[in-house]
């Protein structure tokens, strides 16, 4: 089973060229430090509460996707909330974005290809070798999108880190996104961390939104 | 974890008592599973000696309201304290289920 991050990278490669979707930073790095909370969440290493993330026991999980994450909150000593715990992840998201598109590459679900531009500048994509993962992970979504149906905890947490990061614009044409806009809503709140994620991600945009049209 | 359990007519009742937690989510969903394999479908979880509730005890409860809805049953909740309501409502599992204020009303409810 893919780890949440792996997930979530899947969703952010364009399926034609391997490139990014153009996405906010700070949405990919928030979603990036989601995923992993909420994989040590469903992996018993955590729990929340409306004001606390709790860590449960420090054991590491072996994964090193995970335990660079955990090993912080273990030293760490103090409880915060989800939302500090989100943000402060999230510093570290190029390394969780790396080891989650390393081993996507390693298990050969992705390649890995790189780009020079004018012989100086590199860019990196990944284009699909096996697609079979991201559309297990696109049926899963659809499937509680389009159903009433009571979603399952692994369900909700990929459901809220896609509506973190505006993954549905891509995923949904608009007149789907629309229909589709209540179920995202309803789901989303599900998961204290993905609530926490989901307010990390409005804040900044709430403040560069601000920069750019101030109030006088 | 101190679980109450009890069979009123055709209702399953499990009422958890002090904290429900990930120190001991694992069993209360024991418990669950155990009721549902038993054939229960309409089950009644009674929170009046719930303290407190954290994500990994939310999570059981969804897993056995979609247990009880891929087999045609019934979950409801009922007693929730202000606290535990607040949690509800804020996760939006108001929305997912049928919340009485108390076991009597439950169980009018659902026999």
């Amino acid at each position: 089973m893919l780890r949440f991050a792996e997930e979530i990278m899947l969703l952010l490669l364009d399926d034609q060229d391997g490139s990014f979707l153009p996405i906010p930073e700070w949405s990919m790095q928030c979603a990036l430090a989601g995923a992993v909370l909420m994989d040590l969440a469903l992996d018993d290493r955590i729990d929340t509460d409306l004001e606390s993330l709790i860590l449960v026991d420090g054991k590491p999980t072996g994964d090193p996707l995970l335990d660079p994450t955990l090993e912080r909150v273990v030293a760490s000593g103090e409880v915060h909330g989800a939302r500090y715990w989100v943000e402060n992840t999230a510093s570290y998201a190029d390394e969780i974005r790396e080891a989650a598109l390393a081993r996507l590459v390693e298990n050969g679900i992705l390649n890995r290809e790189e780009d020079r531009f004018l012989w100086v500048f590199r860019s990196r994509r990944y284009p699909t070798v096996d697609g079979r993962a991201e559309r297990e992970v696109k049926l899963r979504i659809m499937g509680v999108l389009l159903s009433d149906e009571i979603p399952d905890p692994r369900d909700i947490v990929i459901i809220c880190l896609c509506d973190a990061c505006g993954i549905f614009n891509e995923l949904l044409s608009p007149r789907e996104l629309e229909r589709a806009r209540g179920r995202i809503d309803q789901v989303r709140k599900m998961d204290l961390i993905g609530q926490a994620v989901a307010k990390s991600v409005w804040e900044i945009q709430a403040s560069l939104a601000m920069a750019a049209h101030p109030v006088y | 974890m101190d679980i109450g359990e009890s069979k009123e007519d055709a209702v399953f009742v499990l009422e958890p008592k002090g904290r429900l937690d990930s120190a001991n989510a694992r069993s209360f969903e024991e418990r669950v599973l155990a009721a549902l394999e038993k054939g229960e479908n309409a089950l009644l979880i009674d929170f009046d000696q719930l303290d407190y509730i954290s994500s990994a005890g939310l999570r059981v409860l969804l897993m056995g309201a979609k247990r009880l809805q891929q087999s045609g049953g019934t979950i409801a909740l009922c007693a929730l304290s202000p606290s535990i309501h607040e949690v509800f409502e804020i996760s939006g599992f108001l929305t997912i289920f049928t919340v009485h204020s108390d076991r009597a009303a439950a169980l009018a409810a659902m026999g």
